[in-house]
């Protein structure tokens, strides 16, 4: 058996707030195998997002064990977590983020920047040209449509060929036919690049076209309801 | 390694990796320059004061220097009290090239009928004057051809004595026609500073006038212009300046020569730049607080941005990293605006006032005055930034999965603490250091520092109160409160730039009334009347007879006086000790000297022993003891002084505290009388007159004292005062202007604390309106928030304001504090009116905002 992407172990997430402490998660243990693609679904409030957030190193656990790409995140300071997603993890949002003072291609070559890369605009313009943004790739993003923005945000989660593919309702923000297109494009890299994606989804049909799905509630994986796609 | 150590020992080094940074930067400022127009207002006004006053300074020096040689008329001056140079030593000097010489001393200038009479400054000057430069004539034609009618004299003496071109005016014992009105003289500012208007007289008529007799306060000069075309080079001048100190090495001369023409003007317009400096340095801390609210609220905006990078792998420093280069930009862009502005302010000034300069300016800017002004402006700059930039640190890359609310303050990094300490401490240094009073300038930083501390303090105590305060019935009331109290509010900032700046104000009032008060009414009643000059011991009881004969009860104090230069202490020539710039007029050109039997009134001995009555032992010389110790002068030193044109050693036998205030006779040195016995010298007389003596009997008793002793100048104490108030009045409207820029600094940070919160205030306006407010409810509510704010702003500005003026005057300038209810009631009323207008304009935009999109948009 290889070496899992993602290994939770008995995490929990409380929050405090003024009504007092909230628990986020419970007791949540989850094992990514490489090159899988999972689908996190569940009711609002559920702890989706939070468990995302745990992986992509956003939030730390209260207690329990987190492992991504052989990185114990409990052990990593604020810093070295940046660097690790930097370098493992692609990050994809609902609301797309594109820094908006910065066209399509400074977008996409940002993380590669960041990371020191020679040769990053030259892999941006790849990058966007396999996204299908050839003609797009000096606007800015007020001048590209939503399903474009999701494309340029797809390229840039994958300019530093992460491990490790994080989608928060990647579609949320779009029309289904747009949707589609950025859901085919977004398995299309992942498979192509062999990398792993963990996708959080309310869409049952998004859910569906992954390897495997895990339900949450109240804080929790339902066992009874992962399944395997 | 593991994969761990792999990830983060590489990128660690390559983070501020500068054109990554600057890239980043650069284009995160595509978004313009909108939110940061009041930062690079706030960083251009203050970096333009202190170029400008830089700038204006360099003009007058550049001028000066330019000029020099007709300031001196000639390349090099060399100058001596009482003694003509002898017939050797003028022959030394005109081995070195043509010489001119010239005689200034005071007298009364009377009408040929005694009916009137006032002091004038009078030349006598021989036929190669001036050897640079011209002396215009208000009816053209040449000094020199007048001279042999007769005299020259500002127009302003022909007034006052009521004399026209033709009719003879006294001087000394010769009456001398009046050939020509002046109109400019190019040399008057090496004359040193002037009481009256000035007459010139060609040498033989001075040598006919009576006046020159041993001991007469005569400055002998002469101008020096090597033979061969054009100027003396620097090295030529240097060489010179070299020969007569070789050759007449006793002669006791002050040599100036063109490069720096006046040493005084010169001092004491470095002084004035650095005391203005250090008040455009308030105007640009003041304005600080507007940059740092600038920088909070893009940072705020910019969160979005922030956890974006931070979620594809920036780590906190280098967005940090991105986030102060652009800050740094804008700085620079302020910065850059103020030193073309500041360079171009003497430009403006010179066509404004040019004709009020006694010297042309030269529009030119020295690197080192831009260099401190572009300093300065960094410096505040990042002192000012580095604490809001300090929340980029706080966002979390999981802002863009929730929205959370940043927290509302919240302290920096360590090193972003240490950052600022760190900066804060240069700018001190940086100001204490290139000021030459480091005294006043650390007291004026720290008084800065208290004041900062204070209204930091009270915008926090404001707003805590006003959380906290029950909530009044009167619903106006209850909304200004509130408001008062809101976080993100106006309070913290509008208390703390208003407050600084009002305090400024209000301290330089203060202390100008206390001046002001000090020269004209307690100065005149403590001190004598008149001080006569070279009143000789022979006519002494004559004169007293003279004044007392009319006036009963008026006092006359007298004390021999020469002048005399200090060449010596111990073995060391002055021009080789370095003394503190509060003690340097001691060495600077000549000093009355007097001696006496016993202690000096108004002074007192508080080390060592005065010398016996008959001593004729060693010379020995009793130091005002302030100035000794700042001079580092003790008992048996030994000061050696060049007194007509001989060197004269005693040694320190006492020092002596001085109440100088009192303006009685007094002097730095007392020598022993068998020092200076035999020396021919004059008395320095001062008349007390009782309070009641009528004007008439006054102006009488003056005029009969300048007709029967045409050699003596009587001077009036309260014209010297008034003289000198006025000099005093000028300088004061520049330390008031700039003061003024420190108030326009902070009505800048009102204006962008006002925009930050116009968005909220117009939202809260609206649901106010939605809830049935009226607009008249509204604009109350806010004209009492500004009226508490303003109200408390004020107060605390007096108080602080006057504590820092009370201090410098007291403490410093050792003269009576004076409160003025004007300068005070003026703060006031400014700080209402800037945040009524600034605050009005706001809820005009507030009241007139439609709702509708406030809404939907919300």
């Amino acid at each position: 058996m290889s070496h899992p992407i993602v290994a939770l172990q008995d995490v929990q997430l409380t929050l405090t707030s003024r009504a007092g402490p909230v628990e986020i998660l419970r007791n949540v243990s989850l094992r990514v195998e490489p090159g899988q693609s999972l689908a996190v679904v569940g009711p609002s409030g559920s702890g989706k997002t939070s468990l995302l957030m745990i992986v992509a190193g956003l939030e730390r656990a209260t207690s329990g064990g987190v492992e991504v790409a052989g990185h114990d995140l409990t052990r990593l300071g604020e810093d070295e977590l940046a660097l690790m997603r930097g370098a493992e993890i692609g990050i994809v949002f609902q609301s797309f983020h594109l820094v908006p003072t910065m066209t399509a291609l400074e977008n996409v070559a940002l993380p590669l920047e960041f990371a020191g890369a020679a040769n990053a605009f030259a892999i941006a313009r790849e990058l966007l040209h396999e996204v299908g943004l050839k003609p797009r790739v000096d606007h800015f993003p007020a001048q590209l449509s939503g399903g474009e923005q999701q494309r340029v945000a797809i390229a840039r989660a994958l300019s530093r060929s992460p491990k490790l593919i994080l989608a928060d309702e990647p579609t949320g923000n779009l029309d289904g036919k747009t949707g589609r297109q950025v859901i085919d494009l977004l398995f299309g890299m992942q498979r192509r690049r062999q990398a792993t994606l963990v996708l959080v989804t309310h869409d049952a049909q998004l859910a569906a076209a992954c390897e495997r799905t895990i339900r949450m509630a109240d804080g929790r994986i339902e066992r009874a309801a992962e399944l395997v796609g | 390694m593991s994969a761990t150590d792999a990830i983060t020992s590489a990128p660690s080094d390559r983070d501020w990796r500068l054109p990554v940074v600057l890239a980043i930067a650069l284009r995160e400022l595509r978004s313009g320059f909108a939110g940061f127009r009041i930062f690079i207002a706030c960083v251009a006004l203050g970096v333009t004061v202190i170029t400008g006053v830089g700038a204006v300074s360099d003009a007058l020096r550049a001028g000066f220097e330019r000029q020099g040689e007709a300031i001196l008329g000639g390349d090099m001056t060399v100058s001596r009290m009482h003694v003509r140079a002898e017939a050797a030593e003028r022959a030394v000097l005109e081995k070195l090239g043509r010489v001119s010489e010239t005689a200034t001393l005071r007298t009364m200038a009377r009408r040929v009928d005694g009916s009137d009479q006032a002091l004038a400054e009078l030349k006598g000057v021989d036929a190669p004057y001036p050897l640079a430069g011209k002396v215009a004539l208000a009816g053209g034609g040449s000094l020199q051809e007048a001279l042999q009618r007769g005299a020259v004299v500002d127009p302003v003496l022909l007034q006052r004595l009521n004399l026209k071109a033709g009719e003879p005016i006294m001087i000394g014992t010769e009456p001398v026609p009046v050939a020509a009105a002046l109109k400019s003289e190019p040399d008057a500012l090496s004359d040193r500073l002037t009481y009256g208007p000035r007459i010139f007289i060609s040498q033989a008529t001075l040598d006919k006038s009576g006046l020159v007799k041993p001991g007469t306060l005569i400055r002998w000069r002469y101008a020096l212009k090597p033979a061969g075309a054009g100027q003396a080079s620097e090295d030529e001048l240097k060489a010179l300046r070299a020969r007569v100190t070789a050759e007449l090495p006793e002669a006791g001369f002050t040599i100036t020569d063109r490069r720096d023409p006046s040493p005084q003007v010169t001092r004491t317009l470095e002084r004035l730049r650095q005391f203005l400096t250090l008040i455009g340095l308030t105007a640009l801390l003041v304005g600080g607080v507007g940059v740092a609210n600038a920088v909070a609220t893009f940072i705020d905006k910019r969160r979005k941005v922030i956890a974006t990078m931070k979620s594809v792998g920036a780590t906190s420093r280098t967005v940090l990293g991105i986030f102060l280069t652009q800050v740094l930009i804008v700085a620079v862009i302020g910065i850059v605006i103020g030193l073309v502005l500041g360079t171009g302010l003497p430009l403006v000034l010179g066509a404004l006032y040019g004709d009020l300069l006694p010297i042309h300016a030269e529009m030119t800017v020295s690197p080192s005055s831009l260099l401190a002004a572009a300093v300065y402006g960094l410096a505040v700059s990042l002192l000012f930034t580095l604490w809001p930039l300090g929340r980029v640190q706080r966002v979390s890359a999981s802002v863009l999965f929730r929205d959370e609310v940043a927290p509302e303050r919240a302290w920096p990094g360590a090193w972003i603490i240490g950052a600022t300490l760190l900066t804060a401490a240069v700018l001190v240094g940086f100001a204490v250091l290139s000021s030459d009073s480091k005294r006043i300038a650390l007291y004026f930083c720290g008084g800065l520092v208290v004041i900062f501390a204070v209204f930091l303090g009270l915008g926090s105590a404001v707003t805590a109160l006003a959380r906290r305060a029950p909530r009044p019935r009167y619903p106006e009331l209850a909304l200004a409160i509130g408001n008062l109290g809101a976080p993100g509010g106006l309070t913290r900032s509008v208390v703390l730039s208003l407050g600084t700046g009002l305090s400024l104000l209000v301290a330089v009032a203060l202390a100008n009334a206390s001046l002001v008060s000090e020269l004209k009414e307690r100065l005149p009643t403590r001190s004598p009347d008149y001080f006569v000059l070279d009143v000789t011991k022979e006519d002494l009881p004559a004169i007293t007879g003279l004044v007392q004969r009319d006036i009963p009860a008026a006092a006359l104090e007298a004390a021999p006086m020469l002048r005399g230069r200090i060449v010596r202490f111990n073995d060391t020539p002055i021009e080789e000790i370095n003394a503190p710039p509060e003690a340097q007029w001691v060495l600077n050109g000549d000093r009355g000297l007097s001696y006496a039997e016993t202690v000096p009134k108004g002074s007192r001995v508080v080390a060592g022993a005065w010398w016996p009555a008959g001593y004729a032992g060693e010379p020995l010389v009793s130091f005002e003891t302030d100035l000794a110790g700042k001079l580092g002068l003790k008992l048996g030193d030994t000061v050696t002084v060049n007194v007509l044109g001989r060197n004269v050693t005693a040694r320190i036998a006492n020092l002596r505290e001085v109440k100088w205030e009192s303006l009685a006779i007094n002097f730095v040195m007392v020598f022993s009388p068998n020092t200076l016995k035999d020396a021919p010298s004059n008395l320095l007389v001062t008349i007390s007159l009782p309070d009641d003596t009528p004007p008439a009997t006054e102006a009488q008793t003056i005029r009969a004292l300048g007709r029967d002793y045409p050699s003596v100048t009587a001077i009036r104490v309260r014209d010297i005062l008034d003289a000198f108030a006025s000099v005093f009045a000028k300088v004061m409207i520049a330390v008031r202007a700039a003061g003024s820029v420190t108030l326009l600094a902070g009505a800048l940070v009102l204006a962008g604390a006002l925009a930050t919160a116009q968005r909220r205030r117009i939202l809260e306006a609206i649901i106010l309106k939605t809830l049935g407010a009226t607009r008249r409810r509204i604009l109350v509510s806010h004209a009492l928030e500004y009226l508490l704010l303003a109200g408390a702003t004020a107060l605390f500005a007096v108080l602080l304001g006057s504590a820092a003026a009370w201090l410098a005057v007291t403490q410093v300038m050792n003269i009576g504090f004076t409160f003025s209810l004007s300068a005070v009631a003026t703060a006031i009323a400014l700080a209402v009116a800037l945040v009524l207008t600034f605050g009005g304009a706001g809820t005009w935009a507030v009241l007139r905002a439609p709702a509708v999109p406030y809404l939907r948009s919300e």
